[in-house]
């Protein structure tokens, strides 16, 4: 038998033997370095919780919350509809259905914002778009939306119809606390359109 | 990376362009092979020639390992890539069908075109011929529309189907691609040995 | 590996194993830059489906398989990557053809047991079964059986083993047609 056939047999069982025994490798989509460093500095990824608490009310279904605190602290508390993703398990294949869907933009929130900011920076550098996070996080909600301090009377209507808000948005989280969501219910996601014109403002 | 034209790297009537000349490289290669010539190609089911074994074998194996490789390496993302739907039914029935028409027509489609590139009347009767099935199929494709999407298993893989990793399946297959070499060798030497004329057109 | 010495009249054709890995590559390409791969009998059923849609447009929009592959913009079906992809294997082969010197008149090629209208009729067939399994088979021996397979898809796989299978299985009983 001809010699080279052997040789390019050799080969073509090295190169897939080859495929088995490299180790794994994932190839994200990643952002580039300057995109990132520019999108960083922007303030437009924070949504304030006055927002997140009008799109809960209204049941916004363009909104994804997702709580990268860990699984405890999201057994003891958690806000309404909240997938939780673990900042560690973030990039786990588990999860990645609950990102990059079209027309859904998510909401990342932990106890502040410093651990959904690392959420933020690790989904947009995996090339997820529509990011967002819940300024002043958990501490910040429950300081305008559960506890919401009323404003001196001399201040002015805005804030007071603000307060009026964090008022009612505090019976709706509080007092008409609703049944927890069951596990079915926390992926599915219904397209309508989105409302415009949040009145609501301000915060931590 | 890749792949280019879906993510719209290349766009406009570039594709078409390139679609034109991915099919001059396709026909030259079919040609230049030896697939224009019907007996050539049967002569797989017979044991006097196995080029078609050989070509097919070969170029699926190092399709897929290179495919393979490239995603290793992140320059094709391989959830961009076409895989073929399953539909068990209908493509048992399929691949029945054209496994007949193989052995008494000779060619199959690709190949035919490369004869008629190089005028052999056989290959245009079984060009036209391909015209007038898919003709058949698409006027009575009423009868049996159920039949054509029943059992559908979707853009399965192999893998998934088994349960192994893409890379396994790939190994196995060149393992056996190789030892189908080695073996239709063998029996090609021994058939041709009874076979003194056999002319070529 | 020549077992041809004793071969009369054989003509130039490349070495097979350097032809399937110019084939691996350039399927490997074609995924590369389409992301799918080569075909030949889309292009079959893109022509046929213009034609019927000439001839008699109401019946090919009742009748749901012409209905699927007819642009909603009114844009010719014919305006297709696999059409282009298809007259380029015509240039090709030529091509190729003309370079090794087959590219000659027109002739039928048949084994010397059986008439040239044998031969046409037996191709004809052929044809005709090729062009409905395709159909079923969702792509040909390019469309599925190769580039399905080395795309590592389930459906791909069996259509290469019925096809080749039963090939064999019925080989014997068309013999007469080539040897």
């Amino acid at each position: 038998m001809n010699r080279n056939y052997i040789f390019l047999a050799t080969l073509m069982i090295l190169l897939a033997a080859g495929l088995l025994i490299l180790p794994e490798r994932h190839n994200y989509q990643q952002i580039k370095p300057e995109d990132l460093m520019w999108d960083i500095v922007q303030t437009q990824r924070y949504v304030t919780t006055d927002q997140v608490a009008q799109m809960i009310i209204e049941g916004d279904p363009t909104l994804e919350l997702i709580d990268v605190r860990s699984a405890k602290e999201f057994e003891s508390f958690s806000l309404t509809n909240t997938i939780n993703i673990p900042l560690d398990s973030l990039m786990s294949p588990n999860y990645s259905d609950y990102l990059g869907i079209e027309d859904i933009n998510v909401v990342f929130y932990s106890n502040d914002d410093i651990k959904a900011d690392q959420a933020w920076v690790i989904a947009k550098r995996m090339g997820y778009n529509s990011l967002y996070v819940m300024d002043g996080g958990l501490n910040c909600w429950i300081k305008t939306i559960i506890k919401p301090i009323e404003p001196p009377e001399t201040a002015s209507l805005s804030e007071h119809d603000l307060y009026q808000f964090r008022k009612g948005a505090s019976v709706y989280f509080t007092g008409a606390k609703i049944a927890a969501p069951d596990e079915n219910n926390k992926a599915s996601v219904k397209i309508v359109r989105r409302k415009k014109g949040a009145a609501v403002a301000g915060g931590c | 990376m890749g792949p280019l034209i879906p993510q719209g790297i290349i766009t406009g009537q570039w594709d078409f362009v390139i679609a034109l000349l991915i099919g001059a490289a396709f026909g030259f290669i079919l040609e230049a092979s030896g697939f224009s010539s019907s007996r050539n190609i049967v002569g797989v089911f017979y044991g006097y020639n196995f080029v078609v074994l050989r070509v097919f074998f070969t170029a699926m194996i190092v399709a897929m390992v290179g495919l393979l490789f490239f995603s290793y390496f992140g320059w094709i993302d391989l959830n961009l890539v076409f895989v073929l739907p399953t539909y068990v039914n209908a493509m048992l029935l399929g691949g029945f069908i054209m496994g007949l028409g193989f052995v008494i027509g000779g060619f199959c489609p690709g190949t035919s075109y490369t004869a008629v590139a190089i005028g052999k009347i056989d290959g245009m009767v079984f060009t036209v011929g391909t015209f007038i099935g898919v003709l058949i199929f698409s006027e009575a494709f009423p009868l049996f529309e159920n039949f054509y999407t029943a059992n559908n298993l979707g853009g399965i893989t192999i893998g998934e189907m088994f349960s192994v990793t893409n890379e396994v399946v790939a190994f196995i297959f060149v393992l056996m691609a190789i030892v189908a070499f080695y073996v239709t060798w063998l029996i090609e030497k021994k058939v041709r040995k009874n076979m003194t004329e056999y002319k070529f057109e | 590996m020549n077992a041809n010495s004793n071969m009369k009249n054989q003509p130039k054709y490349i070495n097979p194993y350097f032809g399937g890995i110019l084939l691996g590559i350039l399927l490997l390409a074609t995924f590369y830059l389409a992301g799918r791969g080569l075909s030949a009998t889309g292009a079959v059923k893109l022509s046929v489906v213009t034609i019927m849609d000439k001839i008699a447009p109401v019946h090919t929009e009742n009748n749901t398989f012409y209905s699927r592959f007819i642009p909603e913009d009114g844009s010719s079906p014919m305006f297709n990557w696999l059409v282009f992809a298809a007259i380029g294997t015509l240039f090709g082969g030529m091509l190729s053809g003309a370079i090794f010197g087959r590219l000659k008149k027109l002739r039928i090629e048949h084994s010397p047991k059986i008439s040239a209208r044998t031969r046409l009729i037996a191709a004809g067939i052929g044809g005709i079964l090729f062009g409905i399994g395709s159909q079923f088979g969702r792509g040909c021996s390019s469309g599925a059986a190769l580039s399905g397979t080395a795309s590592l898809s389930l459906g791909g796989l069996i259509v290469m083993a019925l096809m080749f299978g039963i090939g064999y299985v019925f080989a014997y009983f068309f013999r007469k047609l080539w040897i």
